[in-house]
Parts: C-alpha cells; structure tokens; sequence
C-alpha cells in the first residue's frame, strides 16, 4: 500500500518536473529579452546569456526620445490605432458572421465561397495596389488609411465568429421572432450578449494587429517621419545595420514594455479567449 | 461517398448559375411586360417611383444615377480609354527658372491607369446590378398597384432593412471594405501577370503594356529571361509544401500533447503553468522571432555557449558542421529543421489554447463509461479524445495549412539578411533554399521591383492553395455542417 | 487631340525657359520641402535647414526632416517616388538604379537654380575630389551633390598585437595573429567586399547601355591573373585558423567581443574600434595578398554618399539649392565635426584635422587603389553567394575545373537580364 503510493508520488513529480523542463525551454528566450533589456551595454550580448552589468539604463533612455527611438510617441500612436482597429474591426467581423450565420438570403453562399477564395491569395502581394489606392485618396501617411488597412477588409476573419453564432440555438431566434422582434433586436439584445467569448476573442485579435505589423505599417507611414511611427516600425528600424548596437538592449527594452500589456490582457481575457476560438474553430 | 461529395459542389455551383439565371430571366420579363414607366426606369432609374407616387426613392436613384454619370465622365474616361494600352505619353520635364519649378507634360502612369480602369469596371459592374435590379423592382412596383394593395412609403421601406433585409445593412460596409482593400488590389495583381511591369518599366518614369503569356512562360522555364528561374520555383515551392505540412503537424500534435499534459489531474497549479506558456504568444512575432534569430546566429549566444561546452567541436569532428560555428540558421537542412523547430516554439502554446478549449467539452458520459467498462487511460485517448479532437479541430487544420503556406512572418523574420545561400543557381534567380514562395515574391517586389513575375507566382500559390483547399475541405467536412448544433 | 495639346504645352514652357531668369524674386508662397537623411544625422540635417532659411530670408521655407537610412533609400524611395522626399541622401551604389526610375534630378538641367545662392553647377564639380564628382555622374551629366567620401572600407587594427609590418599583408597578418591567438575578421559573403579581391587583381565590372552588369572575373585580367587564382587566395585565405568570415553587418558586433585584433571594416565602426582597441587604435590600408608568389595589393570599393533632388520635385529649383547647401564646404565641415565623417570637399580633405583622423586617413590611403563600383542589380546575390561559398569552403582551392564552374555560374547569374 505504501509502496504504491510513493509510487504514484513519484509519478507526479515526474509529471511536474516534465512541465517545468518545458517551461523552461519556452521561457528561456523570453528571459534573455528582460534580461538583455537590463545590460548596461547597449549592443548586442553575445559571449554570456546573463549581462556583464545590470543596469535600466535602456529603459530611461526609451522615455527620454532622441531623434531615432521615440518610444513613448510610438506607444500612443500605436494604441490610437490599435483602438480604432479594434472597434471596426469586430463590428465587421461580427456583422458578417451574424449575417451568413444566422440569416439566409440568396446571395449567402456564393459571398462565402468568394470570401474563402479571397483569404487563399497571398495578401503580401496585393500591398503595392492598397497603397497606391490609398494614395489616391490621399490616405498614405496618415492614421486613417492604416486603420482602414488593417480594419476595411476584416471582414473576411468571420469564420471562427460565425462558428460560434452556429451554436447559438435556432429556437431562441424563432421564439424571438414570433414575438415580433426585428431581426436587428435579435442582433443586439439576444445574439451579442450571449456571445461574450467571442467578442472578447475578436476584440482581443484584432487589437494586437497594429502592434504586430511593420510590413504594411512600413509601407504607408513612409515619409520618414520618426514620430509618427508605430512601436513596430520603430522598433524594427533599431535593428538597422548601423543602429544595432547603439539601440539593441533598447529594442529588448522596447519589447518588453510592449509584451507586458498585452500579457495581462491575455491573461486575464484567458477563459474568454478559449472559449470564444474554441466556440468557433469547432466548426471551423 | 465520393459521388455525393462531388455531387454537392456540383449542386452549388448550379445553384449559383441558377440564380443568374433567375436574375436575368426577371430583368428581361420586367422589361417586356413592363408599362411603360418601368421602360422609362431603363433611362431615367427614379421614373418607376416617381409614378408611384415614392418621390423621396425616385430622388434618391436620380441622385445615383447622376452620381455613376459623372463618375463615368470625369473619372473613368480619364482612364478607361487607355486601358487596351496601359497608356502612351512618356514623361517629360522642362525645368522653370522663372518659377524655380519643374514643368511635367500630361503623361500617363500604366499602373494608375490599370488600377483606376479597374476600379471603374468594379464600380460599372455593380452599377449594372443595381440598375436592373431597379427595373426588376420598379415592375415588382406596378404589380402591387395594379392588384390594388398597399404601396409601401419610404419609412417602410427603410424599416425593412431592419427586418428582413437586415443582412443588407449588416454586410454592406464590411463588403465594400473588402471589395476596394482586398478584391480590387488582387484582381490587379492577376493582371500584373500579364503586363511587362518590372525595374525597367516603373511608373511614373517608364511605361508598362500587355505580354500575354510571357511571364508564365519564363517561369516554367520555357525559354523566358533567366535559365534559373523555373529551377529556383521548382525548389521553392518543394520547400513551400513540406514546410507547410510540418510546420500545421508539429504544431498541431504538440498543441494536444501540452493540453493533455497541463490538463492532467496530476498537475499541479495548472493555471500558473498555463499562463507560463502563454506569454510566449504575447510577445509581438517580430520582437520574438528577431530575439531567437540573434540567439541562434552564427556568432550568436547559442554558438558561444556550444563552443565552449565543446559541442561545436564534436559536431566538427563526426563532420556535421564544417564551419567554425554551428550555421543554426545559416546553412540549408540545419536553417530548415531550426525553423521548424523555432516555430513549434511559437505555434505550439496557441494550439494549446485551442485543444484545451476542446478537451474541455469531451464527451463526458462517454469518458465515464469507458472508464466503468475498464479501458486504460491510453485507449481512451486513442479510442475517444483523439477521435474528438480530429473530428472537432479537422477543418482548422485545412486552414492552418492554408495560413502556413502564406506564412510570411516566421521565415521573413528569421532568414531575412541572416541567411546566405550557397547555391549559385538559386542565388541566379535571387532565390533561398529557406525562402516560401510569399517571401520570395515579397523579395522580387521589394528589392528587384519584379511585380511581374512576383504576380506570376502569386497566381500559381493561389491555384496551390486553392486546389489543395478544395480537395481537403471536401474530405475532411462531410458535407454542410452548420445545422449540427442549431 | 492630344499631340496638339503636347505640342503647345512644350511650346509655353519652351518659351518660359528662353525668357530671361534674371533676378528671380522672392515670391510669396511657402516653399515646402522635404529632406531624408540618415538616422544618426537628424540633428545636424536640423541645424543646416535652419541656417539654409537664414541664408535666405527672402523666401519662406517649411523644411520636414525624415529618416531614411542611406544604405535603404533606394527600397522606399522607388516604391512611390512622387512620394519620396525633394532632397535624400544615399549611399552611391544606388545611383543607376535611382537614374534609371527616374528618381534623381538631371542636375545639367537644373543647375542654373543655383545662381540664386551665387553659386554654379561648376563651382560644385570644382570644389568636389574628381572621383567623387565622376562616381555622382552617369553619362558625363551630374546627378547628385557628392557629400561623403567615407563609404569605403580599409583595415583597422590593433597596434599593441600588431606591428606596421604585419598588417602590409594577409600572410603576416594572420600569422600574427595566430600567434596572438587572435582572429582577423572580414565579411567575404557581400559582393561589396569580397569584390576588393578581384579589383585588385585587376577585373572589373561595369554597366551595360540596357542595365545589365558586365563582369570579367571568369576569364584573364589585363593584369594577368585569371579568375580562378583570386578565388585560391580568397580560400587560402579563409581557410586560415585566424581568420573569420564574418557574415555583413555583424562586424561591430564581432569586434565588441574583442576577439578581432583586425578587422576589414569602414568609418561607421570607427568609434567601436576605439573603444575596444584604446590606445592601440589604428587602421591602415587593406593589405596585400598572394597569388602564387606575388604578393597583389588588394583593391576596393570606392563609396560615397550622396545628396539627390527628387526628379518628381515639385520645387526641383529650391530642392537643389538646399541639396547644394547641405553638401556645401561648411556643410561638409559640420558633418566631419560633429558625426566625423569624411568629406569630399578638396579643402577639407586637405585640412590637418581631417589628416589626423586615423579612419579618414586610412581610408585615403587606400584610395590609391579603390574603384568606383558601376554593378546592376542582379550583381548582389549571385555575389554574395560567391563569398559565402569561399567562406566555408565549400569549393577546394585544388580544384581547379570546380572553381572555374564557380566563377562561370556567377558571370552568366550576374549578367542576365534586368527584368
């Protein structure tokens, strides 16, 4: 009896152990980032994981802007756009899905095909045509076009939210509708307030595009305008050749302080965002 | 099984040429039975409504109609004429002392040309639907009256959009957003493929025109520019495809093997573990995948520490590494299985995310009376979860697949200027072994300026992509699912 | 229709250029200008705006400052060139490509707008080293105000491991270095640098009428090398214990360690070099090599950096004037202060302190024997795997008949056409 238990014991130890070897190796080039991001030395660390000299040097200087790194300015930028992205985006997303899911009209079928055709082309390739389409509504250089950028055609992203609206009973819509409601009060007084894990999960994708992107950011804030950059340009243009060693531990700095929100937000909107991708990626 | 798949696919698209039909069938009915408003509607798109006594409607479509007038007018013509030859008038400049200005002639740009002409054919097109759906309407209109009921007054009208046209109002905007930032932009890169637009034809400076076929010739190496081109394509796309594959499978059955693990009843304090894994994914892509391309570089930390236990030496010595480094990211097979690996690092805890979702709704009866019945713990992962999970997470596979072989970011990010071939055919051809189609393409267009060809192969990933797609979604979702939980 | 139109617009602007452009007065309106300049120089490029609105009290500017880093102007600006900026810099390699689309001011064209600072396209080519001015020209025309002449590479090492006498040539020097257990470091995988080999046997390269890039480095120099001998020394070379290829761009990085007693590398690294080498700081020209038993100088690439006027400027008049005054003698002056960078301009060259700069002074010495790289595009990848190649080793230095393949699968790479 004894026997078995240290036994079982035993096995959970390994258990444990096993996950925590895996942490570790997910963890280990998140560490070397906050920790380069405190090295005093400002290139790039390559003969120890740890930094000669611990210092948060990085970190003052990415709140007191030069002309190269203008952090805080970055940091604005980026969460202006991220919070318009965001809104349009998951209106979009959520009025597509509510349409194809739960209304039927003739044209359904064939918008839906056209939208799983539309996702299969390489959109890196159309970047050149949206710029000079923005370019001729004056729109390059401008907040404006990128949000329109990353929101206009978020729409085509509705098939994990529609996935969701599918499990949405049939019968609630019915009994609704019988009662007299319009089909836009179902929308927003039944359907939207039942489906919290996918709002959630599609305010949370859709808010973390801005904060990823530096292709198409690079392309149309291209007048060089330093403050006006978003985190992602600005940091990615500190790993230029003749800027990385005076701006490495910056850019891990940089990195860090941009990780950091984003983390919590996920951590906290945890259960939702499982819920809400798994809701969806059910039906795929 | 077969059969009926095909039959289904067979079935919508008669269904949707069915509905042209219809459509067309109505217009011309309308137009001949019509009276003689409705005829007047062909012209002048307010007169149906004007009869009906709708004044505000027919204003409204007069307003349209003048609007798709002067649009015609003003700015299609401006462009449309010289679609046929992507324009003639070279650029020239006088400079103005007078002034200290420089003076342009009228001249053409091929690319605004192609992109406005086709912006005007998109705005035509759904001009004409809705000009004939309007007659349809309008006929629809005198039908009404003419058996005497009620016909509806604006506010009614606009009321119905709240009801059963709802969908109207909910997908307008987001149609019109992909319409002018997706739809448009790739119909003009299929038309790239048949211009002659490259380094020696940019706009505004140079013209570009139609060359047929060309550019699909050279890419299938049928006597175009370069000798390497179709060899470089060949290997590419190889590499595309087997990326692709091992980058959805590794990332896949690893996602399920962290859930199962983190979601076993011998872990302890699963949340924090969980939340460990996560941060992985909250770290920006470029932040991430830029910080382990240094860690692992050649003279990188990785290297130094390999160096230093020794292990650089003995790989030298069984003759795995020839270079006084280990060319983690720099040397083809090595660049390969690091990248599959790094990305297994960052897909992994997104997977887990999913597969934890899933596992969670398991069928629990079933569990239970397996359980009951006395399977080990590994039948009933093989017999019952994992039979779940592949039916349940099957059709995002097709699409992680999809996603993985336009997956710009992972090799972009960890191969760009880090990474040097030493294969002098592919370098001919301004190609890598590590390099995706998309990151290849993406090099053309951002570093050598060959929209052409870049858009050459764009097609061919698409036609990949798409056929790929449909054979996958055929087998994998059995028919339309959608009713299986309403 | 449209002819006759073309005609009689060519006809008024024709006649607006014969009328006399004496005394341009200062008209009302703003002129807007913008200017791209490389990161580290934002803060100068400021000052020299405002000094250029001072010299000019006149005419009202409204100057914007962007950031565009030499090495990449070319990328952004011919995405969208109505949209790059009036006046740019970049780094001379880019010049043909930047003509060909368009992007650069003929400046024979507009060079008469400099009589409104008294100034002269003459006085430009004048004040200017003759190099500079010949690699800023294609077809005997001026295309862009030569700022820079520092955009080359020479030898920096350290004196207190190193003596004169080791760093004459490769041999000596990595047996110094070896002997010192330490490395001498230089990035082979770059058609940049490891063209130094072959221009100092001899080959060279240059641009066809239609774009594409001539080459010779398969067949016999008219120095009587051939092609397949530089490409033994380069594998001798990198086959050394102490020698490391370095991949391009992480030399700084490399010389932090403090593991390169040497290093092939340019002015950009010069402030790095000081820290780590003290008071062992020096630098020289590149080396010589062997080939059999000569010993060959190394060659190399000539680079500049350049001050253009956007050929879609709207205000190509005052663009070129502020161009001419960013690249002016004071200018050039202010740049060597403040971001010790080498001029072009003849008087400051000749200046003591620009002598006493150790980097400055190196790199003119190894001007003796730089060219002016004249390459299209389709030059960079085949090159730089090439460098790569001999880099690990992967050709044998025995093996004659494999190295000529080499070479001849480079050549016909480089020489295809541009498409």
């Amino acid at each position: 009896m004894k026997k078995m238990k240290s036994n079982r014991t035993s096995t959970i130890v390994l258990h444990n152990l096993l996950i925590a070897v895996l942490a570790v190796i997910w963890l280990v080039p998140i560490v070397w980032l906050v920790c380069t991001s405190f090295s005093a030395y400002s290139g790039m660390n390559t003969s120890t994981f740890f930094p000669k000299e611990w210092s948060i040097s990085s970190y003052i200087k990415l709140f007191h802007p030069d002309t190269v790194a203008q952090f805080p300015q970055w940091f604005l930028n980026t969460f202006i756009i991220a919070c318009f992205t965001c809104v349009i985006s998951t209106m979009f997303v959520l009025m597509v899905a509510y349409a194809t899911s739960v209304m039927r009209f003739p044209m359904r079928k064939p918008l839906m095909n056209l939208g799983v055709i539309l996702n299969l082309f390489p959109g890196m390739l159309a970047m050149i045509a949206v710029y000079f389409t923005l370019k001729s509504f004056n729109l390059t250089n401008s907040y404006v076009g990128l949000i329109m950028v990353y929101s206009a055609s978020s729409g085509l992203g509705y098939l994990i939210a529609k996935g969701f609206f599918d499990t949405v009973p049939r019968a609630l819509c019915e009994a609704a509708r019988i009662d007299g409601c319009s089909e836009a009060r179902i929308f927003f007084q039944m359907v939207l307030p039942m489906s919290r894990p996918i709002i959630v999960y599609t305010v949370i994708s859709s808010f973390l595009v801005p904060w990823m992107d530096f292709v198409y950011a690079k392309m149309i804030l291209n007048a060089g305008i330093s403050s006006k950059y978003t985190v992602a340009i600005g940091l990615f243009k500190m790993l230029d050749k003749s800027l990385i060693n005076n701006y490495f531990t910056q850019f891990c700095a940089g990195g860090v302080l941009v990780s950091i929100p984003i983390s919590i937000l996920f951590i906290i909107m945890q259960k939702f965002y499982v819920e809400g991708i798994t809701g969806g990626a059910v039906k795929g | 099984m077969e059969k009926k798949e095909r039959g289904t696919a067979l079935l919508a698209v008669k269904g949707f040429f069915a509905v042209i039909a219809g459509f067309f069938a109505d217009f011309g009915r309308a137009v001949s039975e019509g009276d003689a408003f409705v005829k007047l509607s062909l012209l002048w798109m307010g007169a149906g409504y004007f009869k009906r006594k709708q004044y505000i409607k027919a204003l409204l479509m007069t307003i349209l109609e003048a609007a798709a007038i002067i649009f015609t007018v003003k700015f299609a013509m401006s462009y449309v004429p010289k679609f046929g030859t992507l324009g003639t008038v070279q650029m020239e400049k006088v400079f103005n002392m007078k002034t200290m200005k420089s003076e342009f002639n009228d001249y053409d740009n091929s690319f605004t040309i192609l992109l406005f002409s086709l912006f005007s054919f998109v705005v035509w097109f759904a001009f004409l639907i809705v000009w004939m759906r309007n007659v349809i309407h309008v006929y629809e209109l005198q039908k009404m009256a003419e058996k005497g009921k009620h016909i509806p007054t604006f506010l009614e009208d606009l009321r119905a959009y709240k009801e059963e046209k709802f969908h109207i109002t909910l997908l307008t905007l987001p149609v019109l957003g992909i319409a002018i930032f997706t739809f448009i932009p790739i119909l003009l890169l299929i038309l790239v493929a048949f211009t002659n637009y490259d380094q020696n034809h940019m706009p505004p400076n140079s013209l570009f025109t139609w060359v047929g076929f060309d550019n699909f010739m050279s890419l299938f190496g049928g006597g175009g520019l370069t000798v390497t081109f179709g060899y470089a394509f060949i290997r590419v796309l190889g590499w595309t495809l087997v990326w692709a594959f091992f980058a959805t499978i590794t990332t896949y059955i690893g996602g399920i093997l962290l859930s199962l693990l983190l979601n076993s009843k011998n872990t302890r304090m699963p949340k924090l573990w969980r939340t460990l894994f996560i941060v992985t994914i909250a770290v920006p892509q470029f932040v991430s995948l830029l910080l382990v391309r240094n860690f692992f570089s050649n003279g990188g930390i990785v290297n130094t520490i390999c160096s230093n236990i020794g292990l650089t030496g003995f790989l030298r010595d069984i003759g795995l590494v020839s270079t006084s480094y280990i060319p983690f990211l720099s040397a083809p097979g090595w660049a390969h299985v690091m990248i599959i690996l790094i990305n297994i690092w960052i897909g992994v805890p997104y997977q887990m995310l999913i597969a934890t979702g899933v596992l969670m709704n398991l069928p629990s009866d079933q569990l239970e009376s397996a359980r009951v019945d006395g399977a080990s713990k590994f039948q009933i992962f093989r017999k019952i979860t994992m039979p779940y999970l592949l039916f349940v997470t099957g059709p995002a596979l097709v699409t992680d697949f999809v996603k993985n072989i336009n997956n710009f970011n992972v090799i972009y990010l960890l191969t760009e200027n880090v990474y040097t071939t030493t294969n002098q055919a592919m370098a001919n051809s301004q190609a890598k072994e590590v390099d995706l189609l998309v990151t290849w393409l993406f090099r053309l267009t951002q570093d050598y300026y060959n929209y052409k060809m870049a858009s050459a192969i764009g097609i061919v990933v698409f036609v990949i992509c798409a056929v790929f797609t449909l054979i996958a979604f055929n087998r994998m979702i059995k028919g339309d699912r959608e009713g299986t939980y309403q | 229709m449209k002819v006759t139109k073309k005609v009689i617009a060519a006809a008024i602007t024709t006649a607006m250029v014969i009328a006399p452009a004496a005394g341009v007065q200062a008209e009302e309106e703003t002129i807007s200008l913008t200017v791209w300049g490389a990161e580290e120089d934002q803060t100068l490029l400021k000052e020299l705006t405002d000094k250029f609105q001072e010299a000019f009290p006149d005419q009202k500017f409204d100057i914007q400052i962007g950031v565009e880093s030499e090495s990449t102007a070319k990328d952004t600006i011919l995405t969208d060139v109505e949209a790059a900026a009036d006046v740019y810099s970049f780094a001379s390699d880019q010049l043909t490509d930047l003509v060909n689309a368009g992007a650069l001011m003929n400046l024979e064209e507009v060079g008469e707008a400099l009589s409104v600072a008294g100034r002269s396209l003459d006085d430009v080519k004048n004040d200017n080293v003759e190099a500079s001015v010949e690699a800023a020209s294609v077809d005997g025309s001026l295309y862009a105000f030569p700022r820079a002449g520092d955009n080359g590479y020479f030898l920096y090492y350290d004196s207190s491991v190193l003596t004169e006498e080791d760093v004459a040539s490769w041999d000596s020097l990595l047996a110094a270095a070896e002997k010192a257990g330490k490395k001498v470091g230089m990035t082979f995988a770059s058609g940049w640098y490891n063209a130094s080999f072959f221009y100092g046997a001899g080959f060279t390269t240059g641009l066809n009428e239609d774009g594409t890039t001539a080459i010779d480095w398969n067949g016999t120099s008219p120095d009587g090398y051939t092609g397949v001998q530089v490409v033994q020394s380069m594998l001798n070379i990198a086959a050394n214990p102490a020698f490391m290829a370095i991949a391009d761009g992480d030399i700084s990085n490399q010389l932090a360690t403090g593991e390169l007693c040497a290093c092939v590398s340019g002015t950009w690294d010069a402030i790095t070099a000081q820290g780590v080498y003290g008071d062992g700081y020096a630098a020289t020209k590149l080396p010589t090599y062997t080939i059999g038993d000569e010993q060959v100088q190394q060659g190399s690439v000539a680079g500049y950096k350049f001050v253009g006027v956007n050929g879609f400027s709207e205000n190509a008049g005052w663009a070129t004037v502020l161009a001419d005054f960013i690249t002016s003698e004071e200018s050039q002056q202010e740049f060597f202060n403040q971001r010790e960078s080498g001029p072009t301009n003849k008087n400051i060259i000749d200046s003591e302190e620009v002598k006493a700069n150790i980097a400055i002074a190196a790199l003119a010495e190894q001007s003796a024997y730089s060219s002016v790289q004249m390459v299209g595009g389709k030059y960079w990848d085949p090159a730089q795997t090439l460098g790569e190649l001999i880099a690990q080793g992967s050709v044998s230095a025995d093996d004659e008949a494999a190295i000529q393949e080499t070479l001849d699968t480079l050549v016909e790479g480089v020489t295809a056409p541009v498409e």
